[in-house]
């Protein structure tokens, strides 16, 4: 028999023990048979017909769903894969009810794990599933209030546990509910002899998705200047108050990264035309170049051409504070960021007062 | 149309107050339709009537599609036990269907103050929401203020609200205009 439907098609399927009771051929089904479908409820069996579909001869399962009367029709060999199962026997219900009745563990907090895990139970847990689902969002809503979506998949679940407690037992569905409701929230005073509950339904495992290790701020080991041709720099003697290196990548970084922050610095909006020429090849590199505070390993994809474009314009625009005031090369440094930053507030509102114009 | 037959007498003005509730909770017109009597064969020996048996053997009244009748006993009504018992037995309703009946026999006595009255009523109102939600297919809630928990829940408050949570209204507004159309 198989297990449940594997979650990924590239996925092999997992043999996980197969839910009591599921079908596993649909030569099992009798019309006037009680099944149930996963997520839909319970469903009685009409028959088997043939249809033509798209050019397809397909052998149907047409099952009509008691609640409503909805048809419901299957193709004969997806029968085993959908998890259709008899409805429960008196012994599962039994279980059922002192699963509901048994003290609750913690529930899951992780509203994702939680949520996905849920609707796996559902559609391959059988009826114990079903209660597991109603057992932990009803644990959970007295901690605090379902968000919409858990509150939406709890009345599902409840709706799903009804049916199939009030066919099972042969009562209607108003009784079964208040069965449920009096094992899940037992009057004061009440306390019932319990049996050891069933095992919890084994879920199919998911592949875990890697998080990118962001590494501390103050490891500047390996930040991929290797690969930019920017390994030979001193970043950490920059670090730690040496002579500082401008280095001209990271300094248009730098500069982006200020400009972020607000325009300022006045005194160098009067760069010479040189620099704005330079700040304006700057400026449409940098719309290509990724966006400031990103990580060393995205700006290692910018193409090396661009690099190389890049190098000669920051050139340029150093020799202004050094004309000005040679006094240290720190000071330099502290001025260059603040040149680009007035430069760019000069040129970006332009296109913006265009838009608006239109 | 939400139809309420009484199978004891009760109160106008606890009439008038219930069939106004029910209007504001379900914004459907509601009606007294008058008395029926008690169906002998929904009496129990200890003196209870079976609630299952009661809205299947009760003489039913003129109603048209998506009519909601609500009986209402002064009598204590049964359920059949399930796996872990009997449970306590409030008021029961054919869910999604068009027959509830309610019990006033375990609500706060009716008293003679203004306070009591007024308790008697509100918790006569909040009874019969639940069971006419139960017939819009509105399942119990787990809010404790909503109308729908159940009544014998050790959360409830002493004097609980006669109102649906956001959740049970929207669902049942969404269920009343589909039967509508």
């Amino acid at each position: 028999m198989r297990g449940p439907p594997a979650r990924h098609p590239d996925e092999t399927r997992e043999q996980l023990p197969a839910v009591e009771g599921v079908i596993a051929d649909a030569a099992e089904l009798r019309p006037g048979d009680r099944v149930v479908y996963p997520n839909q409820g319970v469903c009685a069996i009409v028959g088997i017909e043939d249809k033509d579909i798209a050019g397809q001869k397909l052998q149907l399962v047409r099952m009509r769903r008691e609640e409503d009367g909805a048809a419901v029709l299957v193709p004969k060999g997806k029968v085993p894969s959908i998890g259709l199962r008899r409805v429960a026997t008196g012994d599962q219900i039994e279980g059922v009810f002192h699963y509901l009745a048994a003290q609750f563990d913690d529930p899951e907090l992780d509203w994702k794990v939680r949520h996905r895990d849920n609707a796996d139970r559902l559609i391959a847990g059988g009826v114990l599933g079903v209660a597991e689902v109603v057992k932990g969002l009803h644990s959970l809503s007295r901690i605090r209030p379902l968000p919409a979506k858990e509150r939406e998949q709890y009345d599902n679940a409840r709706h799903l546990l009804v049916h199939e407690v009030a066919v099972s037992l042969s009562v209607p569905a108003g009784l079964a509910e208040d069965y449920i409701d009096y094992a899940l929230m037992p009057p004061d005073g009440v306390k019932f002899d319990l049996k050891p509950p069933p095992t919890p339904v084994l879920l199919p495992s998911r592949p875990k998705k890697r998080r990118p290790v962001v590494e501390e701020e103050g490891e500047i080991g390996d930040l991929g200047l290797a690969d930019l041709g920017l390994g030979d720099l001193d970043l950490e003697g920059a670090l730690a108050g040496d002579a500082p290196v401008v280095p001209e990548v990271l300094g248009a970084e730098g500069a982006e990264g200020a400009e972020a922050e607000g325009a300022e610095g006045a005194e160098t909006a009067k760069a010479p035309p040189e620099d704005a020429e330079a700040a304006a090849d700057d400026d449409e590199d940098e719309d290509e170049l990724p966006p400031p505070r990103k990580s060393a390993a995205r700006a290692a994809k910018a193409e090396p051409a661009k690099k190389e474009k890049k190098a000669p314009a920051k050139k340029a625009e150093k020799p202004a504070p050094k004309k000005a005031a040679p006094v240290a090369r720190a000071d330099a440094k502290k001025k260059a960021a603040p040149a680009k930053k007035a430069e760019k507030p000069e040129k970006k509102p332009a296109p913006k007062r265009g838009g608006k114009k239109k | 149309v939400i139809r309420l037959v009484t199978l004891e007498k009760i109160d106008p003005t606890d009439m008038a107050f219930l069939t106004r509730t029910l209007f504001q909770a379900f914004g459907l017109g509601t009606e007294f339709a008058g008395d029926k009597p008690v169906p002998p064969e929904a009496e129990t020996k200890d003196g209870r009537l079976d609630a299952v048996k009661l809205l299947k053997e009760v003489e039913s009244i003129r109603t048209f599609a998506d009519d909601k009748v609500l009986y209402i006993t002064a009598a204590p009504l049964a359920l059949a036990p399930g796996p872990l018992g009997e449970p306590p037995c409030w008021g029961f309703a054919d869910y999604g269907k068009d027959r509830a009946v309610i019990s006033t026999s375990k609500l706060p006595a009716r008293g003679v103050t203004e306070a009591s009255i007024e308790a008697y009523r509100r918790r006569l109102a909040r009874e019969a929401i639940h069971a006419v939600g139960h017939l819009w297919d509105l399942h119990h809630c787990y809010d404790a203020r909503c109308a729908m928990h159940p009544s014998w829940s050790p959360s409830l408050p002493a004097n609980p609200e006669m109102d649906l949570c956001s959740f049970c209204r929207e669902k049942s507004e969404r269920k009343i205009r589909l039967a509508k159309t």
